[in-house]
């Protein structure tokens, strides 16, 4: 009979007192991993969302860098907001894409926030937000010959966009109801000329099956690979497109969120099948240098007043106001933040205290309880080590008992635990940045707490550190009852 | 001459109470053991048992006098050390047996070993010799609200017995138990003081219980006050204390005159 069954028998022997106490420390201490564990979620999340928008600004600023010396020309007045598209630097793909055609688009246009947020599930949410301020009008492709006609003006590209889709649906978002379209695929008709393929990268670069689209092509279509599952045919298929069978020559694999649902195809062809004729979407004008901007917009804008003009410096102010915008609510959610982790802190106190107060007293109860016991082991020989010694370890049996069935709980009711105890951390702010803090509210439901190992680990050392102070005094008083104690007759 | 195992000289254990005064429990007190004695301590209560037995037993130090166990003197001990005394030359029995009623009967008797025998098996097999003795042989397993009150302090006996002590001190021994138990424990005692010479030095109420032990000390205001034989000197000589014949050390009753050596409960006649 070592001191360790002996343990092990008391703390047995009262098997309700036992049961109850491991149930309220282990509800304790599951609160005490639970606390922490949806702060650093919170955190977690927060600081995701802060490098996501970061890289992307950051990631735009660097393509409009590269491309000031163009103009977008479109005639919606609601892209402004967006301007800070990074989907198509010339070097990659220089597809004039930006301009919006006669129906309602979806996932492809969110290109502000590119495929980073893809793993949030943001991009839908995004993609109907902007389908909802994309109602423009098409250009007469007269336009073109005028500002094509302007000096220092290097060459533009026209572009025609129509998103097709045979379904919609309705959603609600800040308090009112929209209908959008369901887009199935885009088509994208753009001037097959050798210049503009090759030297301004009008069609996607990385091509996964068969070929490009080639100078004056007609009746062929280049689909991403989106659009080959959709339509289900491959390279060199035959592919029926609003009435018109296209031959398929290429597959793409599209970089961007915004490319995923964009076949290429020649801007006559688009144009035809779509009842566009003459019209166009979209002119990116290239110009000498970055220097003469301004002056080909002055240009445009005399002889087109209608039109909405946009150049790469405009569209970095907006980026720069955005990440002002962007810093602000950042600052106002680590506040936040901060608020939520001194209630934290003060409810793990409070915890911690509750529990040691839970052990102490049961240990104290213990104790009395068995006084006689006590001096009748001190009679037979037992030092006040051992009795000691004894003690600790049943409160340590107990807290740890507990920690691990508290552990066990945390696992399962975490994600209660903190959302009652933890006041939720503002995101919503962050909607006011492009459309980022839907993805931030998405991921927070997604992941609510971050249970870690080491966090598991440091709750059930402290278990039974506490398990140990809350039985040092119950210990104490233990070791100072007199043998003479066992002489009492009860 | 035998072994003198406790000598106590001068002893005197004062109280003080909370308004400054004291109580004198144990005035000059002086006491003698041998080896091997049985010893009655008797008293009206406030005479100042529990006090000796706590100073015997290492309980409690004494105001000033001299107590030495084993050649060992006990009042230069320090406090803290003295449990190792009590581990080592003392059996206790009490009144109300003590037992740990979660560990079952060898197990209890197997705590004044722990420490003191490293090996469990070696533990195991003096707890179930000392059960044996005791004659609790097969209740080895039994948990103490499982045994009557009699075998319980049998277990109890054997659990005094367990580190092999210099003195048993046995506190109202008999006090919790009925007329026929008591009788067993008594005879239990004397054979243990006759077969293995066991000091075994007795707290009782009970002038039956008293009688059948060798030396009788009455207490009184802190003093022994008067000393008597008892049955067990007659018994020690293998004689009946009644009339006189050889008797031997298992038997119960007199062979001749059949009366019943261990009967406690005939009044007492002084």
């Amino acid at each position: 009979m070592g001191i360790v069954s002996r343990a092990v028998k008391n703390v047995s022997r009262r098997k309700i007192r036992a049961s109850l106490v491991i149930i309220a420390l282990s509800i304790s201490l599951s609160i005490m991993i639970s606390i922490p564990a949806g702060l650093m979620a919170n955190q977690e999340a927060t600081n995701e969302m802060a490098n996501n928008l970061g890289s992307t600004i950051t990631d735009t600023s660097e393509s409009i860098n590269q491309a000031l010396s163009q103009i977008d020309v479109s005639m919606s007045s609601r892209f402004g907001g967006f301007g800070f598209r990074p989907d198509n630097p010339p070097p990659s793909s220089g597809s004039p894409n930006d301009q919006f055609p006669n129906s309602g688009r979806s996932s492809s246009d969110n290109s502000g926030f590119p495929d980073r947020f893809g793993g949030f599930g943001g991009g839908d949410i995004l993609g109907q937000f902007g389908g909802l301020s994309r109602d423009t009008t098409p250009m007469n492709q007269s336009l073109y010959a005028d500002i094509s006609s302007i000096k220092n003006v290097v060459t533009v590209a026209v572009t025609l966009e129509v998103s097709e889709g045979s379904s919609s649906q309705t959603i609600t978002m800040m308090g009112q109801s929209f209908t959008t379209q369901i887009t199935d695929y885009i088509i994208k008709g753009v001037p097959l000329t050798s210049e503009l393929i090759y030297n301004y990268n009008v069609l996607p670069s990385n091509i996964v099956k068969g070929r490009n689209l080639q100078p004056s092509e007609t009746g062929v279509v280049l689909l991403s690979q989106n659009n080959s599952a959709f339509f289900g045919i491959g390279v060199g298929g035959i592919v029926n497109i609003l009435d018109v069978d296209f031959t398929v020559v290429g597959i793409y694999e599209s970089t961007t969120v915004a490319d995923e649902l964009v076949l290429y195809m020649s801007l006559s062809d688009a144009q035809s099948i779509t009842g566009n004729e003459g019209y166009i979407t979209s002119l990116k004008v290239y110009t000498t240098s970055s220097d003469v901007v301004n002056s080909v917009v002055e240009d445009i804008r005399t002889l087109h007043p209608e039109v909405t003009v946009t150049t790469g410096q405009e569209r970095l102010n907006q980026l720069e106001a955005m990440q002002s915008r962007y810093n602000e609510v950042l600052e106002s959610t680590q506040a936040s933040m901060a608020a939520t982790q001194a209630t934290a802190i003060q409810e793990i106190i409070v915890v911690v205290v509750a529990t040691s107060l839970i052990v102490l007293f049961v240990m104290l109860y213990t104790v009395r309880e068995r006084t006689k016991e006590i001096g009748t082991l001190k009679a037979i020989g037992f030092s006040n080590k051992t009795v000691m010694s004894q003690f600790i370890l049943e409160g340590l049996l107990l807290s740890g008992i507990a920690g691990i069935v508290g552990v066990v709980i945390a696992i399962f009711a975490a994600p209660t635990f903190s959302s009652l105890l933890l006041p939720s951390v503002s995101n919503f702010g962050l909607n006011t940045v492009g459309m980022s803090g839907s993805a931030v509210t998405s991921a927070s439901v997604a992941n609510p707490v971050s249970l870690s190992v080491e966090l598991i680990l440091v709750t059930l050392g402290g278990a039974m550190l506490l398990g140990v102070l809350g039985t040092l005094y119950p210990a104490w008083r233990a070791a100072k009852i007199r043998p003479a104690e066992a002489m009492k007759y009860e | 001459m035998s072994k003198i195992v406790l000598q106590i000289e001068n002893l005197t254990k004062t109280y003080t109470l909370g308004n400054q005064q004291s109580v004198n429990v144990l005035t000059d007190l002086n006491l003698q053991v041998n080896k091997g004695e049985f010893i009655a301590i008797m008293g009206p209560s406030g005479s100042g048992k529990t006090t000796l037995l706590n100073v015997i037993g290492c309980i409690d130090k004494p105001t000033c006098g001299k107590v030495c166990l084993n050649d060992i003197e006990v009042t230069r001990t320090p406090e803290n050390k003295l449990y190792k005394l009590r581990k080592n030359n003392m059996g206790f029995v009490f009144q109300s047996f003590n037992l740990l009623p979660y560990l079952n009967a060898r197990e209890n008797v197997e705590l004044p070993m722990e420490g003191k025998i490293a090996s469990k098996i070696e533990r195991r097999k003096r707890a179930s010799e000392l059960l044996g003795l005791v004659g609790l042989s097969g209740r080895e397993n039994h948990r103490p609200q499982r045994l009557s009150q009699g075998e319980q302090q049998r277990v109890a006996i054997a659990r005094a017995l367990a580190n092999d002590p210099a003195i048993i001190l046995a506190d109202e021994p008999t006090g919790n138990l009925d007329s026929q138990n008591k009788k067993e424990i008594i005879k239990l005692l004397a054979h243990l003081n006759l077969s293995r010479d066991t000091t075994i030095i007795m707290v009782t109420h009970d002038r039956q219980v008293a009688n059948h032990t060798e030396r009788m000390l009455f207490l009184k205001d802190g003093k022994i006050v008067t000393e008597k034989e008892g049955l067990h000197v007659a018994k020690k000589q293998n004689r009946c204390p009644h009339c006189n014949v050889a008797i031997k050390n298992s038997d119960e009753n007199c062979p001749i005159c059949k009366k019943d050596l261990y009967e406690t409960d005939e009044p007492f006649v002084v």
